[in-house]
């Protein structure tokens, strides 16, 4: 537990971990719940009495499947935005939060370089979020099971890892932000930037046509764009994965050439 | 033999405000060095300067021989270290953080560690969170002692503790330069620093006024003595005697502030009668005061 800063930063999210873990398996499970009734309604062809242009934008069709369902009503908001929330109040308290509650400087006056200590935090960091992913995972392949959604293992992987990945690439925004600049709320503030601004530009992007062709460019787009739930992987997934390191990488020069705060 | 720390016009500017100017300073190995000052004179800009927390705004720093702008990490590595304001997780207990602090630096001798907590009447199994000022700060000394580091520095680093633990890291402190090692602190407390430095800096608004070691300051400390005569004082006399700098006559009692030797009004004296001499032990804080008041 106390090996390295690696494995003492997944100790300190024990808890988050346990706590937002549940939270994600229940709201799957609880979602996977509302599936034979909705199935129902699409059965007995209830929802044709809606006006089509409401059909259209709500995309009822596709939530006649039970992959659908669950794109529609946790992969595309609620579960991004878990994963993102994650990513980004860890990633910020990772290095910035310790800075300015002084703790950090006995920790840098050691023989873990400032490299280091960044790159065991961002590995303690995915791995949080990569454990998240296999919760998420596990209740989606239970949960279809269960609930007889028909949702094949390799679609749930892939909708996991949009989710992962997303929350990865906003944590270490974060945690990047923070290392640089030594500022906590900075590194909320650039980040939760980020993530509303993705948001604005997947939704935009789909309703008006001048601005479709920015759309791949947001990591929303990158993440959910063809599912996530679904048996396509996306090429956004490497561009999630680019910038994430990218931030890391960044963030590297910057934490190593400036001054350490004291509390 | 090579300094272990070795400074050339080292600076640091916030903004406008000036934390340390021009610090040209050379610490040889194996002694105490006390860095005093009062406060907001650049103590601490100057020890995190020196362990590569802040870069300097002009100037450079050697420190065990290593160029500190160049390898940071390495004398990082090789020094023991400890803030002025102390702060450790809350959460783990003054024992997980010790050991986690020891793993990140290879291991640690834990036999070593819980001698260390002994000796400052330290529980290791208490939450950091829950201990008191003092406590805390004992977490903080042992972190900086327990790698056996070749220099250590502290800043401040009997802030908070009583009297009696104050001592036992006196005791400490002169173990540590009886094993070779260096160590530079900082402090207020005048007499601490009196009783363990061999050499003392003095800080005043960012600028270093004096490096000396502690028997040439006392030396050229100011001591007040009183002398009693048997009759009317000689003021004319003492007032003329080489290092006398004040004289108050007061019927046959006489108040005089003598600056380093006294060897020559002890000659001046010996024509006359003395019935008394009341001698006021030089120390550190009337060092102190004469180098603010001079500067000020
Ligand atoms: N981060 C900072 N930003 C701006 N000014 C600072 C900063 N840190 C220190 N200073 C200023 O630099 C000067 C030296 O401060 P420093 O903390 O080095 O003094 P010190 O000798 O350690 O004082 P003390 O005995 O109170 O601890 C002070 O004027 C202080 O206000
Ligand atoms: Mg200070």
């Amino acid at each position: 537990m106390f090996a390295n800063a690696f494995l003492k930063t997944l100790r300190d999210q024990r808890r988050a971990l346990v706590g937002w873990g549940a939270a994600i398996a229940v709201l799957v499970l609880l979602m996977a719940a509302l599936w034979p009734s909705v199935r129902d309604m699409f059965e007995q062809d209830l929802l044709a009495a809606y006006p089509e242009a409401i059909q259209r934008l709500f995309d009822v069709e596709a939530m006649a499947t039970g992959a659908g369902f669950l794109n529609a009503e946790l992969f595309s908001i609620i579960l991004p935005g878990l994963f993102i929330a994650y990513g980004i109040g860890r990633g910020a308290r990772l290095t910035a939060g310790e800075e300015q509650d002084g703790i950090l400087e006995v920790v840098i006056v050691g023989p873990l370089s400032r490299t280091r200590l960044l790159l065991h935090k961002a590995a303690a960091l995915a791995t949080g979020i990569i454990a998240l992913g296999a919760v998420l995972f596990i209740a989606t392949v239970v949960a279809s099971a269960v609930m007889d959604m028909g949702i094949p293992v390799a679609h749930a992987t892939i909708g996991t890892v949009a989710m992962v990945l997303i929350g990865i690439q906003h944590g270490w925004l974060a945690l990047g932000v923070g290392a640089a600049t030594g500022r906590r709320a900075l590194a909320l503030a650039v980040s939760g930037t980020l993530a509303v601004a993705a948001y604005a530009l997947h939704v935009v992007g789909a309703l008006v046509a001048a601005v479709e062709p920015w759309q791949p460019l947001s990591p929303f787009t990158q993440a959910i764009g063809p599912g996530p739930v679904g048996g396509t992987v996306p090429v956004g997934f490497v561009w999630l994965a680019l910038t994430a390191v990218a931030f890391v990488a960044a963030a590297v020069p910057l934490f190593r050439r400036r001054d350490i705060a004291t509390a | 033999m090579d300094p272990v720390i070795r400074t050339s016009g080292l600076s640091k500017h916030y903004g406008h405000i000036v934390g340390l100017e021009s610090l040209d300073l050379q610490v040889p190995p194996g002694i105490v060095f006390g860095c005093l000052g009062p406060n907001g004179a650049g103590k601490t800009t100057a020890i995190r300067l020196l362990v590569g927390l802040l870069r300097p705004t002009h100037g450079r720093a050697e420190v065990l021989g290593i160029d500190l702008a160049a390898d940071p990490d390495e004398v990082q590595r090789r020094v023991g270290y400890l803030p002025g304001d102390f702060k450790a997780y809350p959460d783990l207990t003054g024992g997980q953080y010790l050991r986690y602090l020891g793993n990140l630096r290879g291991g640690v001798d834990w036999q070593a560690v819980e001698l260390l907590a002994k000796r400052l009447d330290l529980d290791l199994t208490r939450r950091i969170g829950a201990l008191s000022h003092g406590n805390r700060q004992k977490v903080g000394i042992i972190q900086a002692f327990m790698n056996e580091p070749e220099l250590l520095i502290l800043d401040e680093p009997t802030a908070g503790l009583d009297p009696l633990m104050q001592r036992e890291f006196l005791a400490l402190v002169r173990e540590a330069r009886d094993a070779g090692r260096t160590l530079l602190l900082s402090s207020h407390i005048l007499t601490e620093v009196e009783a363990v430095a061999d050499m003392v800096g003095i800080l005043r608004e960012g600028h270093l006024a004096t490096v000396d070691s502690v028997e040439n300051l006392k030396a050229r400390a100011l001591r007040r003595i009183d002398l009693i005569f048997a009759h009317e004082v000689p003021e004319a006399m003492l007032a003329g005697v080489p290092g006398v700098q004040e004289v108050h006559a007061d019927g046959t009692i006489a108040q005089l502030t003598v600056e380093g030797s006294t060897a020559d009004l002890i000659a001046a004296l010996a024509p006359y009668r003395v019935d008394d001499v009341v001698s006021h032990e030089a120390d550190l804080e009337e060092i102190f005061l004469a180098y603010y008041a001079e500067e000020g």
